[in-house]
């Protein structure tokens, strides 16, 4: 501003300068506290990115991708272990549905999180020693059976230990796993990494895991109670049955029987020609396992279209790749066999319609029927499980029946496939964090309550300008020729420590403050501070920030949002001016006591220089 | 009779809705056979966007007498076009006690905005008019910053000769719907006077009808803001 022909008061006059202080001074600050040029407030508000609210276990991904990204892979573990207790395992089998929602799939290609996850999850398996095992607090004397080791039983397990709980899992199988072991082929998910990922839980101390103990049989209802708390996490393992004439013939089994057979290392046996019944990833499981165990040619017979099929599509190209061959939009009608044995099946045209209530009912066209040879036909058209030792009015259509925190009844909760009917391995880890909270909360007399609602970054908000574009990194497969030679071979390979930090930086952070500094730079005014830290990793000055919002505006990840400052009760940030400058003389010195003071010191300490220089002066002449 | 008329705004952003109440103010009080005039600020540097920005109008059944002095010394009539104003500014030095009709242009409660003004202001409050007008105005442009205008309008306004020769009509946007709840509230210049001056006369009447008022001199109001805590 020019001060020419402007007034100058006299208590502002500095003695040297003859002019107002610039802004840029000490004493221009006191003077020109901007802050009430500001009508909105730039506020740090973290939001919920989308990978993070679409993960069941709520894994905090933006959190360990930032901590992979600075190389920090101990405290990026330590993110995925408060929510997650086998990240080896999920980090191979999830389905990733944080991936489906990761914003950046709006932008280039989503992040690859599920590789980065078990990249983390095998360097924790690689540490010496548990550090979640310095953590867990001394065990309470509460004893909560789980039954059920599959995910679920064994994420509730972890969680139930982290809060002081002493955990005894009965599993009905030899091995624990449940699923992971029983319907997860080795070549998805080695046995080698589900057993350290298993003995790790069983080495926190305070779980115990009894196999051969089904519930129902060599355990009853009423033994559960004697627990202070009981979780049932017994999962579907029971293969349906296809309704069709021949299904009990030899050579007919079920998908998931197959697949936990060779799971438990137990000798398996297929045909030169396998059929599989089913669009789902179990049928995908069963062909592509029957190809390592020696079959030549594995059909997956599916009602479901090609655009249909339920198989997610990472998978159904791996299989592709394998030789799986397809036959779509077709239906099993018969299974034909001499002797008791499969010799081939009728097949015929078929598709799911749809009515208009939104059930899916098969429609079969007899005229298309055509007989096909095989030695073996796999049925994986669905699970079901056995519950008659649970009481009826607990059950329904199959599955367990909870009210909306997971609770049977009292103090029983239940959770995974048993609940909720076939789904991922990350939704029944989700299930058992919840059901451990909550088992907490009843243990402890405190109220259920639904988690509080979030607020979900969405792409359009984020600052896109700052994300260049950069392609995804595949992690590396098998070749298809290599890796259906046997069933111990990995299909899909992990990342290496620079793919894995390269993939983790390309995080947006959507709606997290991840430290950037680009507020900082971009404020005209000096008025985002960083050394505070108190507001996010930064503060605003709100004495002096004029709301120009440039930090909201370029702000690359959306956490900071505009305000209206009159929502802020407290006036304490704002000084209240008589106007923007002074009009008479000696107003600005009202408005603030330390102003008037100012002048006063810088006048006192203009005279004593000048009273030095006279002295000195004088003195010198003394001396000549 | 004699009533001084300070509007309070923000630099360049919203100066010319400022400009158009003063403007109107003045020129319908001429028109109704008083003395009037209106002047704008210069003294705090208006080119500043953002900053506090107040623009004068006074009029009269007599000759103004302190015409030269373009500052009102006692101003009884306060708008404020801008809510967070009402933080930022001591926009009644000057009021006689009891004698301030403060009209503000925001979307909330009267008594929230009260909290916001300490004793030594509260003293000087007669009225509070709170008007809406934002949501009362003609919707046009959409910028985050300036109120129902775009930024080819500003510019074009900065062409303007602050008053002498406005380039965009006067007392559109939030101008009418303020100008409408004043001289209602006020009840002193004829409204059929006013609008007359006004562009967006449908605004304008929206304004006079649409806003509420807080009767400050009233005791139970001024108890029912003692019971609140009122911060600084």
């Amino acid at each position: 501003m020019s001060v020419k022909g402007t007034k100058i008061p006299p208590k502002l006059r500095l003695p040297l300068a003859g002019v107002t202080p610039a802004p840029t001074e000490e004493a221009g600050q006191v003077l020109f506290p901007t802050g009430n040029f500001r009508f909105f407030r730039p506020v740090y508000k973290d939001k919920t990115p989308p990978c993070n609210h679409a993960c069941p276990t709520g894994e905090n991904i933006q959190k360990y991708l930032d901590f992979v990204k600075h190389e920090r892979f101990l405290d990026g573990y330590l993110t995925i272990m408060e929510d997650n207790p086998m990240p080896s395992v999920t980090g191979r089998v999830c389905y990733h549905p944080c991936e489906g929602a990761c914003n950046r799939k709006d932008h280039d290609e989503p992040i690859g999180i599920r590789n980065v996850e078990r990249f983390l999850g095998d360097f924790g398996l690689e540490l010496a020693d548990d550090p979640i095992k310095e953590t867990l607090p001394a065990t309470n004397g509460k004893h909560i059976a789980v039954v059920g080791s599959g995910p679920g039983g064994l994420a509730s397990a972890y969680h139930l230990r982290r809060l002081g709980y002493r955990v005894t899992i009965l599993e009905a199988l030899s091995k624990p796993g449940g699923m992971l072991r029983g319907g997860i082929p080795h070549w998805h998910l080695p046995e080698n990494v589900l057993n350290a990922e298993v003995t790790k839980i069983e080495d926190l101390g305070g779980i115990e895991i009894k196999c051969n103990t089904r519930v129902g049989t060599d355990v009853s209802w009423d033994d559960l109670k004697s627990y202070d708390a009981t979780f049932l996490a017994v999962g579907q393992d029971v293969g349906r049955k296809l309704p069709v004439e021949g299904n009990d013939l030899r050579g007919v089994t079920g998908g998931l029987e197959f697949v936990r057979e060779a799971g438990f290392n137990k000798p398996v046996k297929v045909g030169k020609r396998v059929i599989v019944v089913g669009g789902g990833n179990t049928a995908s499981d069963a062909a592509r396992s029957a190809l390592r165990l020696g079959a030549e040619e594995v059909t997956i017979v599916s009602l479901e279209g090609p655009d249909e099929l339920l198989i997610v599509p990472e998978d159904l190209e791996q299989a592709k790749d394998e030789g799986v061959q397809f036959k779509t939009n077709t239906a099993c009608a018969r299974i034909l066999g001499e002797d008791g044995v499969v010799t081939g099946a009728v097949l015929c045209e078929a598709h799911l319609s749809k009515d208009e209530e939104g059930n899916v009912t098969p429609k079969m066209n007899s005229d298309t029927e055509y007989e096909v040879t095989c030695d073996n036909v796999m049925i994986a058209i669905g699970q079901v499980q056995h519950l008659d030792w649970i009481p009826d009015h607990l059950i329904e259509g199959g599955l367990l029946k909870t009210d909306e925190y997971g609770r049977l009844e009292d103090n029983i909760f239940a959770g995974g496939d048993i609940v909720r009917g076939p789904a991922m391995v990350v939704d029944a880890l989700g299930d058992g964090k919840r059901a451990a909270s909550n088992i907490d909360k009843v243990l402890k007399t405190a109220d259920l309550a639904p988690d509080a609602p979030v607020e979900v970054m969405p792409y359009e908000r984020l600052n896109t300008s700052y994300f260049p574009h950069a392609p995804r990194i595949e992690a590396p497969l098998t070749p298809p020729e290599e890796r259906t030679r046997d069933q111990e071979i990995e299909v899909t390979l992990a990342y290496t420590q620079e793919q894995a930090v390269a993939e983790a930086d390309r995080c947006m952070s959507c709606g997290v403050c991840n430290g950037c500094d680009n507020c900082y730079i971009v404020c005209p005014d000096v008025s985002v501070m960083r050394d505070t830290r108190t507001n996010g990793a930064y503060s605003i000055r709100t004495k002096y920030c004029k709301g120009c919002l440039v930090c909201v505006q370029e702000c690359p990840t959306g956490c900071l949002e505009k305000v209206p400052e009159l929502d802020f009760e407290d006036e304490g940030d704002v000084t209240r001016m008589e106007t923007a400058f002074s009009v008479y003389d000696g107003s600005h010195a009202e408005q603030s006591i330390p102003i008037a003071k100012l002048q006063e010191d810088a006048i006192a300490e203009y005279d004593a220089a000048r009273r030095r220089r006279k002295d000195a002066t004088s003195g010198n002449g003394q001396r000549r | 009779m004699y009533h001084e008329i300070t509007v309070w705004t923000r630099g360049i952003i919203m100066d010319k809705e400022a400009r158009d109440v003063v403007n109107c103010v003045a020129t319908g009080a001429e028109s109704a056979g008083y003395y009037a005039q209106f002047i704008s600020d210069y003294i705090d540097d208006p080119d500043r966007t953002n900053c506090l920005v107040h623009k004068y109008a006074r009029f009269g059944d007599e000759p103004i007498a302190d015409r030269f002095v373009y500052e009102n010394a006692n101003p009884d009539w306060v708008v404020l076009v801008e809510e967070t104003l009402l933080k930022a500014s001591n926009f009644f030095r000057g009021t006689p006690d009891g004698e301030g009709v403060l009209v503000v242009n925001s979307a909330r409660d009267p008594e929230y905005l009260l909290k916001f003004l300490p004793d030594f202001m509260l003293a000087k409050l007669k009225k509070l008019v709170v008007v809406d007008a934002v949501s009362l105005a003609e919707q046009e442009g959409g910028s985050p910053w300036m109120f129902v205008r775009d930024l080819g309008q500003l510019a074009y306004d900065r062409t303007s000769t602050e008053g002498a020769a406005e380039r965009s009509e006067v007392g559109i946007g939030v101008a009418a719907p303020l100008l409408g709840a004043l001289t209602a509230a006020t009840g002193v210049l004829p409204l059929e006077a006013i609008r007359e001056t006004v562009t967006d006369q449908d605004a304008f009447m929206r304004g006079a009808e649409h806003h509420s008022v807080l009767d400050y001199a009233q005791a139970q109001v001024r108890e029912a803001a003692a019971a609140q805590p009122i911060s600084n």
